[in-house]
């Protein structure tokens, strides 16, 4: 053992330094080093977690916008159509009515005219009768009952009035 | 090639490298057989013991050891500047230093099967023999390792020997039956036997005196003086051979072959051996078996606190099942000294071949031999801390899982 050199004392040196260097370094190396890796990897892989939610609530919420315009522009179109149906039936309604109206007032027009003419061709046969009969009277000579020979008259009046028209 | 050759930055390199090249060759040690030698050394005296530097008390520090402190200092001086400020984003040495730790993390969780932290007890031992193996490696090829020490004196060299010596001729005496010596006679005997056994012993010969020395450049293996060229060995007066011996001055210049007075020069200098105040930790036994010892306990423990200590030492004491079973035990716990054998030696075998590979290199082509040398020890290095570590992390995982047909036959 000598001749290779082993020594009792030189290779407690040895153990005794080598255990001393390994305390130290374990408690500036390994310690530091260790911890400062681990907590590397803890927090990357926490910031990998937190960036993975925040594009998985990026993506939903953009989802739901989608999800809400298309709502939207839905509730859009049926509003317009609906106002346009409104539209489109109020037109018609008041189409309906003003039509009705006028053909109202055309109906009433026309019963006012055929009135009035009924009523100015009544009054000119009536002065004409009078006058026919006054006529006559003349003629005659003699007083004619109007009663009794009105008849006569109207029909005579019908006759001239039927020449007249046509 | 003909386009790199017409480089000129690349040509003028090509030309200096070749140049060196030759310059090394002629002033090393195949050039000093035809008279050059220029450039050249003594080869540094290698023994496998680590060499004593200082005493502290009455204990000798050997000079691995002080390489070992060094190296842990500038390991713990390293972790310090990594981790005195540290920052998320990492920048420089924290970065160097996290980039290790992390590799290893991963290597030892696949190893101990891939669940993320499985290998977490095996890493601070793991990583620390492989960082501490490393760095000592590493250092042992430093310029002045081995190479800047203590000028050890002639008569220091024979004193050590001196005691072995007197043992024996004691032992021999009264062995054969001869009367003892008395303590003059008994050390004038031992002196003479030692100085003839090491005639022709090789010093280094020094220039300068005092606390410094250094030997100049060219002065190579053959202008080293033995220590008959120190110590006129055969002279009867006792009393002038201590003289000389205490001197340790050249006497006669060492002889060459073809130029008798080429080293006349050297006569009156100071011989002796330099005694290197560094030396790579890894090429001391101790030091390897000191991290061997601790790697094979580790694992030890690893096993007996993942196994419990009955089911742990089960596979080494295996009782009634046959004699066949209990000589497997055996083998299993022989095998657990190999291993820390094996660790021992591997390290310190590639180290301590290194450190000489460097020397002989340094020898034979001074100037450029040992760049290629360095950078294949550098890698030598880190391949056998890598190692080392590596074969710890394994041997403690497999002591950690149980074997398999001891839970079978528990089961029975």
């Amino acid at each position: 053992m000598g001749g290779l050199g082993i020594s009792l004392g030189v290779l407690l040196t040895q153990l005794v330094s080598f255990l001393v260097l390994f305390g130290l370094l374990y408690l500036v190396l390994y310690k530091p080093i260790t911890r400062m890796l681990d907590g590397r990897s803890q927090r990357i892989r926490e910031s990998l977690e937190a960036a993975d939610r925040a594009q998985q609530q990026a993506a939903s919420s953009a989802e739901q916008v989608e999800e809400e315009l298309a709502r939207a522009r839905q509730e859009g179109q049926e509003l317009i159509a609906e106002a346009r149906s409104a539209a489109g039936q109020f037109r018609q309604q008041e189409e309906e009515r003003t039509r009705l109206e006028m053909a109202g007032m055309l109906e009433r027009a026309r019963t006012e005219i055929e009135r009035e003419r009924d009523a100015a061709v009544e009054q000119v046969r009536r002065q004409f009768a009078d006058l026919a009969i006054t006529a006559a009277e003349r003629v005659v000579e003699r007083s004619l009952d109007k009663d009794a020979h009105g008849e006569l008259i109207d029909r005579v009046l019908e006759e001239g009035l039927a020449v007249r028209r046509n | 090639m003909g386009r790199l050759i017409s480089n000129p930055k690349i040509l003028a390199l090509a030309i200096i490298g070749f140049a060196a090249l030759l310059i090394s060759l002629a002033g090393g040690a195949l050039g000093s057989a035809f008279g050059g030698g220029f450039l050249g050394g003594p080869i540094p005296h290698i023994q496998l013991p680590a060499e004593k530097v200082f005493r502290v008390a009455s204990y000798d520090v050997v000079n691995t050891s002080v390489m070992f402190w060094a190296a842990g200092l500038l390991l713990v001086l390293i972790a310090w500047l990594a981790t005195r400020r540290m920052k998320e984003v990492p920048t420089g040495l924290q970065n160097l230093v996290e980039t290790i730790v992390e590799f290893f993390d991963g290597t030892a969780d696949s190893v101990a099967g891939g669940a993320r932290h499985a290998g977490r007890r095996f890493l601070p031992l793991v990583l620390v023999i492989f960082l501490v193996v490393l760095i000592a490696n590493w250092l042992g090829t430093l310029p002045g390792v081995g190479t800047i020490g203590r000028i050890e004196p002639v008569e220091e060299w024979v004193n050590h020997r001196l005691h072995d010596e007197e043992a024996a001729i004691k032992q021999s005496r009264k062995d054969q039956g001869l009367p003892l010596l008395g303590d003059a006679d008994l050390h004038e005997t031992a002196l003479r036997e030692t100085l003839s056994k090491n005639a022709s012993e090789k010093f280094v010969v020094f220039s300068g005196d005092g606390l410094f020395g250094i030997v100049p450049i060219g002065r190579g293996e053959d202008a080293k003086a033995s220590l008959r060229d120190i110590v006129d060995i055969d002279d009867p007066d006792i009393h002038r051979v201590e003289d000389d011996l205490h001197a340790g001055l050249v006497k006669r210049p060492p002889v060459t072959e073809n130029d008798p007075d080429k080293y006349a020069s050297l006569v009156g200098n100071r011989a002796g051996i330099i005694v290197p105040f560094f030396r790579g930790a890894s090429t001391d036994l101790n030091t390897t078996l000191a991290i061997a010892i601790v790697a094979m306990v580790a694992v030890q423990i690893w096993g007996i606190r993942s196994l419990g200590f009955r089911h742990y030492s089960g596979k080494f004491i295996i009782l009634n099942r046959g004699p066949i079973n209990a000589f497997v035990g055996f083998l299993e716990a022989f095998g657990e000294i190999a291993r820390t054998i094996s660790f021992t030696f591997r390290l310190f075998g590639n180290m301590f071949a290194g450190e000489i590979l460097l020397i002989v290199m340094a020898f034979l082509l001074p100037l450029i031999g040992i760049i290629p040398f360095l950078g294949l020890e550098l890698f030598v290095g880190l391949i056998q801390a890598f190692i080392f570590a590596m074969l710890t992390l394994v041997f403690g995982v497999m002591a950690s899982i149980g074997h398999g047909d001891e839970e079978h036959s528990a089961s029975h």
